[in-house]
C-alpha cells in the first residue's frame, strides 16, 4: 500500500469521524488513568450508553499528562468545543451520560475544560487553565488525543509526514536539519543529537544500528512510558528517519519489562507498519529498509546507561564498559550504533515534519525546543508535562503545578532522578536549561522532576537517593559499589543520629572519589544527590550530626512524640489507635506517651482532635511532661 | 603505523595507536599500580586503581582502557591522582577483612602491596564486611569471598582464556560478586578446577586447598607439565625439597596463564607415599630393597646372559613417552649399541604411531605440521576424533577462544557429545570407526565442486590424478549410508573446509586407535593438501596423549628408525651412528610394542627392559601381557611406582619424576621444551638417564658422558631434526624441533608451503567396515577415552592425592534409553562383557552418547578397561585397536 493511500484512507476515516451524527469519548485509559480507576469508569460509560440506547464512539486515548485529574474523559459532540471531565467516577459517568449525552446539559460545575472552537457557559478553555497555558506539546502532541493502537489516527495528525520529507532529500541533509534544529539528547546527558549522528553516519561500515533507549528508570518518571503509551508511532517514526540518516536497516528498542502495556502498543504499533509498507523492506516505495526488534530489559537501572543497554541485548549481563570505543564508532555486535532515547525520537519526527526552525524557535540559545517532566512530589498537579526550554522553576512548579500543598513552605525541587540534585528556593527563578541545571549542580536529566516542602528532611532525601543508586550499581568499579554503600552507611547513622564529627567531609571525600573515579553516568553522578544537598542545606546536616536534631521533623530517631499536658483533655482516641500501645492514661486523665514503647508512627498526631491538637513532634529539644498519667486540669 | 607521542608525567614517549596509556607507561618504566589488568585479559577498568590525570582537562582517567592520543599531558603522581587512588584502596580496606596474618596469600597479595606503598594503613572508613564464603567440598580450589575485590580477574580468565562459562558476576551493588550459575558450589558448576583463577587472583580470595606450606616460597622452578602432550609451562614453587604450589608459567607460549586441573594440582603425585625409593630384587617371589650397585650388577648379568644365550634379539625395550628426549635416546643407544638389537618402541605405538607413519607417507614430516598459535587464528577448525577439552585442554582452550571470539568456524565429527559441541558450527556424528569414509567424502564433494587448492595441488603434490579417481564412490548418499551423517553436511562441512583461507585439522585418539587408524591420518593429510593447508597457514595437529609421545620417537626409541626417523634399513644412517658410537649396530627391523609381546608368548624374547610404561594396563588383553611378562627369563622395570607391571618384575629400579631431573620434552607441535630439576630425587631413586649410563656402565659397555649436556651435544650432531633448533641454548625460547629456516630441507618442518620431499604425495585410502561395530550377543560400543581427571594408566594420577579424590573410581557412562532396556539404573553395578574380557563398573546416566553406545574412562588401575579388548593391529602402523569394541552388559546389583 503506497503512502498516499494510507493517508487517504486515514483523512476519510478522520472525516467520517469528525462528521458523524454520534458524539465521541475519549478516554484516558494508560497505565496512569488505569490506575486511578479509567476501568471502572469505561465499565460504566459502557453500560450507560448501552442502558440509554445512544450510539457514541468510545476512543481509548493516552495520557495527556493531567494525572492529579485522571481519571479524565472527553466528550466531543458534534458541533460542539469538546468537554474535559476530571476526576471522573463511575457514578459521576452515569451522571454526565445521562446530564450531557443524553440530555444536552454539559455540566458546568463537573468540567474540567473545553477544547476546539466555541465556548460553553461557565467552562474555561482547557488551555487557557494555567497547568496547560505556559506548556508547549511537541513530543507529547499526540499524547490523549488519538488512539494509539491505530496508524490512521496517526497519520491523519501528520504522522509520517517526517519520514516522506526525509526520505526525498540526502541523508546528509536530514542530518543537517536534526543539527540546525539545536535538539540535545532527551535521555539526560543532553549531547547534541545531529552530532552524534554525524559520529554514527561517519563511521565506516555497512551494519549500522539505531536503537531507543526506553529503560526509563528514574524513581519518579514516567515520560518514556506515557509518551510509549500515549503515541508509540511517534517515536517509532523517529527512529525510521534516523535509520535511514545513518544508514541503518536494523533497530532495537530496549524497553524495561516492567511497562507491558508500552509493549503491547509498541508491538500493535509495529505490526501496523508493516501491513502499511512503514516498515520493513522498501519503506514507501523507496530504497530504505529497516527492521525493529523489541528487547524487554529486566529491570536493571544500569541498562539504561548505553553501554550496558547494548551489552544486555547482546545477551550479556547489562554492564557498563569503557569509552571509546564509542557506540558510533563500535555499538552493537562492534557494529557502529546510534541510541536516542523515546523523547529524543519521538522530537525527531516532529522536527523533520514542521522543519528545524520552527522547533529551534522554542527554548534557550543552548538549549532548543521542549522538555517533558514528569512533576511529582508536594505539589498541587502533579502531571506529565512539556515545557519550552528556559521556562523558570517558578513557572513550572507554582503555575503548572499549582504550588505547594497545605499552604506549605517551598524546600527544594529534585531534578534528574538519583543523578541529580536538590535545589532551594533560591534557583527558583533560574531558567530549566542544560547549563544553568548543571551549574547549580543538578542536571535536567531525563526529566524527573520531584517538588520537596518544608517536611521533608534532606539528609533523608539525599539518603533516598543513594540507596536507590546504590542498590543499582552494577558492582563494576569499587568507588561505585563500595563508595555509595560507605556513603549509605554515613548517610544512615547521620539520620538515625549517630552522625560524627568529620561525616560531611568524608561525605564529601568519598563522592569526589566516586564521581571521579567511575567508569559510567551512573557511578559519575550518584553523589550529586549528596553533595547538592551539602552545599545548600549543610545546616542540616549539621543539626543532625551535632545537635540529633532534624530540622524537618521527618528521622524517626531524632523525633520524639508527646502529649502536650495543658492540652489533653483525655479523650483516649490516641491510646486507643496506637498500634504499639504505647500511650498510658485513662479518661480524663493527662495522656503520657511511653517513649520507649514509641514507633514514631505518627498514628496519635493524626488522629488526636484538631480542637485539641495536644500531641506535639519535637526533635533535639527537651519536654517537660509527667512521668504518670495525671487527672486533667491537675498541674504535673 | 604512525608513532603518538604524548607526554608522562613530565617526559615525551612515543606509543603506537590502540595502546593504552598504562601499556605506554609500563614500557616507558613508569609504575601505575592497578588491580584488575592484566596483559592476558581484556582491560575492563574495574579497579579504578590506575588512575591518572588528564593535565589538560584535569580529569581523571583509567589508564587502564585510555588509548593514547596525540597530545596528551598526563600525569601519574599528581595530588589529586593519589587523594583518589588512596580513598579507593581504603574503600576496599574497609571491606576486606583484617586476617592478613594468617592469610595464605601473604607476601604474594597485590592488595597489601599497593596499600603498603601508597602508605595506606588507617583506613578511617567505617568497617562493611563482605558476605560470608560458600562451603566447598572440593579437593582444589577454596574459595573466600570475604576477601573478593571483584576485578573480574577470574571471570575474565574463565571466558577469555580457558572459555568453560563456570563463573561470572551475579547480583548488583554491594552485592556482586562472581559466581557460578545459580551460585551454586564449585563442584556442582561447569567449573574444570584448571586453576586459571586461582593462579589470577590477586589477593586471596582464591587459594588452593590442601596448601602444605603457607608462606611465600623462595624457590620457584620453571618446568614443563609431565602430564598430556599440550606441553604447558608450569611454576612449581618449592619450600624444603617438596613442591608446594603449581602455577601457570609466566612466559608459556602453550598455556597462556592456564593449566587443567592435573597441571595445577596434579603434580603431588610427586610426593606420595607409594614413591619407589630404593631398587627392589625379587626373592623368592617377594621384593627385598637392594643397593643401586646390587640390582645394576644383577640386571647388568641377566641381559648379557641372555644376550650371550639367546642372542641379541631375545631382548627388548620398551621406552617411555613419559621420559625426556635425552633418556629415550640413551636407551636406544643401549638397545642398539650396547644390547644389539633393534628391539625398542615406546608406547606412543599405543596412539599414535598412525600420525607417524601417515604423515611421514603423505606430507613427509612426522607430526603436527604448525604451531598452537596457527590453530587459533584458523577461520576453520576441523576437530576430529579428539575431545580436546578432556585429553589436551590447552589445545581445547585454543579451540574454544577461535570459536568463540576470532570469529573461526568450528567443524566438530564426535559421535559423542562433548564440551566443545556448543561451540560448534556444525556437529557431525558418524558411526563408530566410519571417519575415513567421511572424510574422503568431503574430499570428494571438494574434488567434485572444484574448490581445490588448484595452485598448490599441481605445484606441490604429486599423485592428485591417480588418488582423485579412487574417489568416485564416496558420494554424499554413498557416505551418508556408511557414516549416518546426511549428506547434506557433507557437503556443507567439505565446502566450508574448502573455502577457508585457513583451515585446520585437530585428531586424536578417536582416529588413530581404530585399526584404519594410519589410512584415516592419510585421509586427513590427503584433505589438508587437496586445500593447500600444510605449510603456510592452518594445518594439521596431531595430539599427542603424553608428554614425549613425539620426543620419544624423534629419539629414534622405535624399532625400525634410528633417532631423527632414520631408517635402520639405511646403511649411510647406520654407519653415522655405528661410527659415533664405535661399535656395530643391528641394521635387521626390530620388535613393535606388540609384536614384542607376542614374542615372549612364544619364547623368542626372553628379557625385556621396560621404562616408565605399564603395559599389563595400557596394552590391549591384560590376562595375555600378564602371561607374556611373567614368562620371560627376565624382566626389569624402571618406574617411580611399583606398578601393576612392576609387580612382575624380577628387578624394580626407581627413577626419579619429573620434577627431579633436567631434560627436555618435545610437545605436540614439535616445540622443544627444558624440563628443570626442581626438587633432589626422592629417597635413592635416580633420575632415568643416569640409570640408563649406569647400567651400560655395569655391562661394561660404558658410554661416554660426563654430564646431560654431552648427550644433548650428540643428539644435536646426530638428529637433523634438532639441529638449529636452539636445542644447546639454555636460553632460547619457543624451540621448534625442524624449524628454522636453515635447516636442512629434509629435516625441517614444512617451510613455506615446501614439503620435505619436495611434494606432497596423495594417497588413496579406502574405508572397509570394521569388526568393532557391534556383532552377535555384543549389542553395544563401547567407546574409551581420556577423562579430565587422569592421565595414562592412571599410574601417576591415581596416587596424586587430589585427583584421586575428586574422581576416585571408574564409571560407565550410558544413556538412559539403553539403560531402560537392559534394566539398569543410575549408581547400579554393571559388568560390562566384551568376547575378550570383563570388568566392573557403576552405571552412571548421561544424554551425550548416541543410542547402542557406551563411554568408559581409562586411568583407572581398578578397572583395567583394556582387557575387554583382543589384539589386534592396524597393518601399517602395528599400533592396537583401543578406542571400541563390542560389548553387553550384566547387571550385578544395585548400588548400597
Amino acid at each position: 500500500m503506497g503512502f498516499e493511500k494510507i493517508r487517504t484512507e486515514a483523512m476519510s476515516q478522520r472525516k467520517a469521524m469528525q462528521t458523524s451524527p454520534n458524539a465521541r469519548v475519549l478516554i484516558g485509559t494508560g497505565t496512569c488513568g488505569m490506575a486511578a480507576g479509567a476501568g471502572d469508569v469505561l465499565e460504566s460509560l459502557e453500560s450507560e450508553l448501552a442502558k440509554s440506547n445512544i450510539e457514541a464512539d468510545i476512543i481509548q486515548v493516552g495520557c495527556i499528562g493531567l494525572c492529579y485529574a485522571e481519571p479524565l474523559i472527553e466528550i466531543i459532540k458534534p458541533g460542539m468545543p469538546s468537554v474535559f471531565y476530571a476526576n471522573v467516577t463511575p457514578e459521576l459517568m452515569s451522571e454526565i451520560v445521562s446530564d450531557y449525552l443524553i440530555a444536552g446539559n454539559p455540566r458546568a460545575d463537573l468540567a474540567l475544560g473545553t477544547r476546539g472552537e466555541g465556548t460553553l457557559d461557565g467552562i474555561p478553555q482547557l488551555f487557557d487553565l494555567p497547568v496547560l497555558k505556559s506548556q508547549v506539546r511537541i513530543a507529547l502532541r499526540n499524547c490523549g488525543n488519538i488512539d494509539p493502537e491505530n496508524i490512521y489516527h496517526y497519520v491523519a495528525s501528520g504522522g509520517y509526514e517526517g519520514l516522506r520529507k526525509a526520505l526525498k532529500i540526502k541523508r546528509q541533509e536530514v542530518i543537517d536539519e536534526v543539527k540546525r534544529s539545536g535538539l540535545r539528547g532527551r535521555g539526560g546527558a543532553g549531547f547534541p543529537t545531529g552530532v552524534k549522528w554525524q559520529f554514527c553516519h561517519d563511521s565506516p561500515g555497512t551494519t549500522k544500528y539505531i536503537v531507543c533507549n526506553a529503560d526509563e528508570g528514574d524513581p519518579g518518571a514516567f515520560m518514556d512510558r506515557a509518551l510509549l503509551e500515549g503515541d508509540p508511532h511517534a517515536v517509532l517514526e523517529g527512529m525510521l528517519i534516523g535509520a535511514y540518516a545513518l544508514g541503518a536497516s536494523e533497530g532495537y528498542i530496549y524497553i524495561r519489562a516492567e511497562y507491558p502495556l508500552a509493549i503491547q502498543r509498541l508491538k500493535v504499533a509495529l505490526k501496523q507498519m508493516e501491513e502499511c509498507g512503514l516498515l520493513g523492506d522498501n519503506i514507501m516505495d523507496s530504497a530504505f529498509s529497516f527492521h525493529i526488534k523489541i528487547k524487554e530489559g529486566a529491570g536493571a537501572f544500569v541498562c539504561g546507561e548505553e553501554t550496558a543497554l547494548m551489552a544486555s541485548i547482546e545477551g550479556n549481563r547489562g554492564m557498563p564498559r569503557p569509552r571509546p570505543p564509542f557506540p558510533a564508532q563500535a555499538g552493537l555486535w562492534g557494529k557502529p550504533t546510534n541510541i536516542n532515547n523515546v523523547e529524543t525520537w519521538s522530537n525527531i519526527s516532529a522536527i523533520l515534519r514542521r522543519g528545524a526552525d520552527w522547533y529551534a524557535g522554542y527554548g534557550t540559545e543552548k538549549s532548543r525546543g521542549t522538555k517533558t517532566f514528569s512533576l511529582v512530589g508536594k505539589i498541587m498537579r502533579p502531571g506529565l508535562i512539556e515545557v519550552p526550554m528556559g521556562i523558570t522553576l517558578r513557572e513550572i512548579i507554582y503555575e503548572i503545578g499549582g504550588g505547594i500543598p497545605e499552604e506549605k513552605a517551598f524546600r527544594a525541587v529534585q531534578t534528574g532522578g538519583p543523578s541529580g540534585g536538590c535545589l532551594p528556593a533560591s534557583f527558583l527563578d533560574s531558567p530549566v536549561d542544560y547549563e544553568s541545571l548543571a551549574e547549580a549542580g543538578s542536571i535536567i536529566g531525563s526529566g524527573g522532576m520531584v517538588v520537596l516542602d518544608e517536611d521533608t528532611c534532606m539528609v533523608d532525601i539525599a539518603r533516598y537517593f543513594l540507596a536507590f543508586t546504590q542498590a543499582e550499581s552494577c558492582g563494576k568499579c569499587i568507588p561505585c559499589r563500595w563508595g555509595t554503600k560507605q556513603m549509605l552507611d554515613i548517610l544512615e547513622d547521620i539520620v538515625s543520629g549517630n552522625g560524627r564529627e568529620g561525616d560531611i567531609d568524608l561525605l564529601i571525600e568519598l563522592s569526589e572519589a566516586v564521581k571521579d573515579g567511575s567508569l559510567c553516568a551512573l557511578g559519575g553522578t550518584a553523589p550529586n544527590p549528596v553533595l547538592t544537598t551539602i552545599r545548600y542545606f549543610r545546616d542540616e546536616y549539621e543539626a543532625h550530626i551535632f545537635e540529633k536534631r532534624c530540622p524537618a521533623l521527618a528521622c524517626k530517631s531524632l523525633i520524639s512524640y508527646y502529649v502536650i499536658p495543658e492540652k489533653c483533655e483525655g479523650c483516649g482516641i490516641c491510646a486507643r489507635a496506637c498500634p504499639a500501645e504505647a500511650i498510658m492514661g485513662d479518661k480524663r486523665m493527662v495522656h503520657v506517651i511511653d517513649q520507649d514503647r514509641c514507633t514514631k508512627c505518627g498514628t496519635c498526631f493524626e488522629v488526636c482532635p484538631s480542637k485539641f491538637s495536644a500531641i506535639a513532634v519535637v526533635s533535639g529539644e527537651p519536654v517537660t511532661v509527667p512521668l504518670e498519667p495525671v487527672p486533667v486540669g491537675s498541674k504535673a | 603505523m604512525e608513532a603518538i607521542t604524548i607526554t608522562l608525567d613530565g617526559v615525551e614517549v612515543g606509543g603506537h595507536p590502540g595502546m593504552t596509556i598504562l601499556d605506554l607507561a609500563r614500557e616507558s618504566g613508569v609504575d601505575i599500580p592497578s588491580l584488575c589488568h592484566d596483559p592476558l585479559l581484556t582491560p575492563i577498568g574495574a579497579c579504578r586503581i590506575c588512575l591518572v590525570e588528564d593535565e589538560r582537562s584535569g580529569r581523571l582517567l583509567a589508564s587502564c582502557v585510555t588509548p593514547i592520543e596525540s597530545g596528551m599531558v598526563i600525569n601519574t603522581q599528581s595530588p589529586k591522582v593519589q587523594e583518589r587512588r588512596k580513598t579507593i584502596i581504603k574503600l576496599i580496606l574497609a571491606s576486606h577483612p583484617d586476617t592478613c596474618l594468617v592469610c595464605d596469600k601473604g607476601n604474594q597479595c597485590e592488595l597489601r602491596k599497593i596499600a603498603s606503598d601508597m602508605g595506606v594503613g588507617l583506613v578511617g572508613l567505617q568497617k562493611i564486611p563482605l558476605k560470608a564464603t560458600i562451603e566447598e567440598v572440593n579437593p582444589f580450589i577454596e574459595r573466600d569471598l570475604s576477601k573478593c575485590i571483584l576485578c573480574a580477574k577470574c571471570i575474565r580468565a574463565d571466558h577469555e582464556i580457558v572459555v568453560q562459562g563456570a563463573i561470572d558476576y551475579i547480583e548488583r551493588g554491594f552485592a556482586s560478586k562472581p559466581a557460578t550459575l545459580n551460585d551454586s558450589p564449585l563442584e556442582n558448576s561447569d567449573c574444570t578446577f584448571c586453576g586459571a583463577c586461582v593462579a589470577i587472583c590477586p589477593t586471596g580470595a582464591l587459594m588452593e586447598k590442601k596448601l602444605v606450606y603457607r608462606g611465600t616460597t623462595l624457590t620457584n622452578v620453571s618446568t614443563i607439565c609431565p602430564f598430556c602432550g599440550c606441553g604447558c609451562s608450569i611454576n612449581l614453587e618449592v619450600k624444603d625439597n617438596q613442591i608446594v604450589r603449581a602455577r601457570p608459567g609466566k612466559e608459556g607460549v602453550v598455556s597462556r596463564g592456564a593449566l587443567c586441573v592435573k597441571g595445577s594440582y596434579g603434580y603431588d603425585f610427586v610426593h606420595s607415599p607409594e614413591r619407589l625409593t630404593s631398587p627392589l630384587v625379587k626373592v623368592n617371589g617377594d621384593f627385598e630393597a637392594v643397593s643401586w650397585d646390587e640390582a645394576l650388577a644383577k640386571v647388568a648379568s641377566e641381559l648379557k646372559r641372555i644376550k650371550e644365550t639367546q642372542g641379541p634379539n631375545s631382548l627388548a625395550l620398551l621406552g617411555s613417552s613419559k621420559c625426556t628426549n635425552e633418556e629415550n635416546y640413551l636407551l636406544q643407544r643401549l638397545a642398539r649399541g650396547v644390547l644389539g638389537t633393534n628391539n625398542i618402541d615406546n608406547a606412543s605405538r599405543l596412539y599414535s604411531a598412525p600420525s607417524i607413519v601417515g604423515l611421514g607417507s603423505t606430507v613427509g614430516f612426522p607430526g603436527t605440521t604448525n604451531s598452537l598459535n596457527a590453530l587459533e587464528q584458523s577461520e576453520v577448525i576441523m576437530v576430529i576424533g579428539a575431545n580436546l577439552t578432556s585429553s589436551a585442554p590447552a589445545v581445547g582452550y585454543a579451540v574454544k577462544r577461535a570459536a568463540r571470539y576470532k570469529g573461526a568456524k568450528l567443524l566438530l565429527i564426535d559421535p559423542q557429545q562433548t564440551n566443545l559441541s556448543s561451540f560448534a558450527h556444525l556437529w557431525l556424528r558418524p558411526g563408530v570407526g566410519t571417519d575415513l569414509a567421511l572424510v574422503n567424502g568431503m574430499a570428494r564433494v571438494i574434488v567434485t565442486e572444484g574448490l581445490l587448492d588448484e595452485e598448490f595441488v599441481t605445484r606441490k603434490t604429486d599423485n592428485y590424478e591417480v588418488w582423485s579417481k579412487e574417489l568416485e564412490k564416496y558420494t554424499p548418499g554413498y557416505v551418508e549410508e556408511v557414516t549416518g551423517v546426511p549428506g547434506d553436511d557433507v557437503v556443507r562441512t567439505a565446502r566450508l573446509f574448502a573455502e577457508a583461507n585457513l583451515a585446520s585439522i585437530v585428531y586424536g585418539d578417536g582416529i588413530t586407535q581404530h585399526l584404519t587408524g594410519t589410512d584415516t591420518v592419510i585421509a586427513l593429510a590427503n584433505l589438508a593438501m587437496l586445500t593447500g593447508n600444510v605449510g603456510l597457514g592452518g594445518g594439521i595437529f596431531a595430539l599427542q596423549r603424553d608428554c614425549n609421545g613425539l620426543g620419544a620417537c624423534d629419539m629414534g626409541a622405535l624399532p625400525d628408525l634410528l633417532p631423527g626417523y632414520q631408517s635402520v634399513g639405511n646403511p649411510q644412517a647406520i654407519k653415522t651412528f655405528a661410527d659415533r658410537w664405535d661399535t656395530d649396530l643391528p641394521s635387521d627391523g626390530g620388535l613393535t610394542a606388540i609384536e614384542m609381546i607376542d614374542h615372549a608368548i612364544e619364547g623368542k624374547v626372553k628379557g625385556m627392559y621396560i621404562v616408565g610404561e605399564n603395559p599389563v594396563l595400557s596394552f590391549p588383553n591384560q590376562s595375555l601381557i600378564k602371561e607374556a611378562l611373567t614368562s620371560l627369563d627376565f624382566l626389569v622395570v624402571q618406574d617411580m611406582f611399583l606398578t601393576e607391571t612392576a609387580k612382575l618384575a624380577n628387578v624394580v629400579l626407581p627413577a626419579a619424576s619429573f620434577a627431579e631431573k633436567e631434560g627436555t620434552f618435545t610437545n605436540f607441535e614439535g616445540r622443544i621444551q627444558r624440563v628443570c630439576k626442581v626438587i633432589e630425587p626422592i629417597g635413592d631413586s635416580l633420575p632415568d638417564w643416569e640409570i640408563i649410563v649406569q647400567l651400560a656402565n655395569s655391562m661394561g659397555n660404558p658410554m661416554p658422558y660426563s654430564s646431560l649436556q654431552q648427550v644433548k651435544e650428540e643428539i644435536q650432531e646426530l638428529v637433523p631434526l634438532y639441529q638449529d633448533t636452539g636445542y644447546m641454548d639454555p636460553e632460547a625460547k619457543d624451540m621448534h624441533r625442524g624449524e628454522l629456516e636453515k635447516a636442512p630441507l629434509r629435516s625441517r618442518r614444512l617451510y613455506k608451503g615446501q614439503f620435505p620431499s619436495g611434494f606432497g604425495r596423495f594417497s588413496p585410502v579406502q574405508y572397509e567396515p570394521q569388526e568393532e561395530t557391534p556383532k552377535d550377543g555384543y549389542p553395544l560400543t563401547l567407546l574409551t577415552g581420556s577423562v579430565l581427571y587422569h592421565s595414562g594408566t592412571g599410574s601417576r594420577s591415581s596416587r596424586s592425592p587430589r585427583l584421586s579424590e575428586f574422581s576416585p573410581e571408574s564409571y560407565l557412562e550410558i544413556g538412559e534409553p539403553d539403560a531402560t532396556q537392559f534394566g539398569i539404573s543410575e549408581g547400579d553395578e554393571v559388568r560390562v562383557v566384551s568376547p575378550t574380557g570383563e570388568v566392573t563398573a557403576v552405571a552412571k546416566f548421561t544424554d551425550v552418547l548416541p543410542e547402542g553406545m557406551l563411554f568408559m574412562p581409562l586411568s583407572f588401575p581398578s578397572t583395567p578397561i583394556n582387557q575387554l579388548f583382543g589384539i589386534a593391529l592396524d597393518p601399517r602402523a602395528k599400533t592396537p585397536a583401543l578406542k571400541a569394541c563390542a560389548v553387553k552388559l550384566e547387571r550385578i546389583q544395585p548400588r548400597g
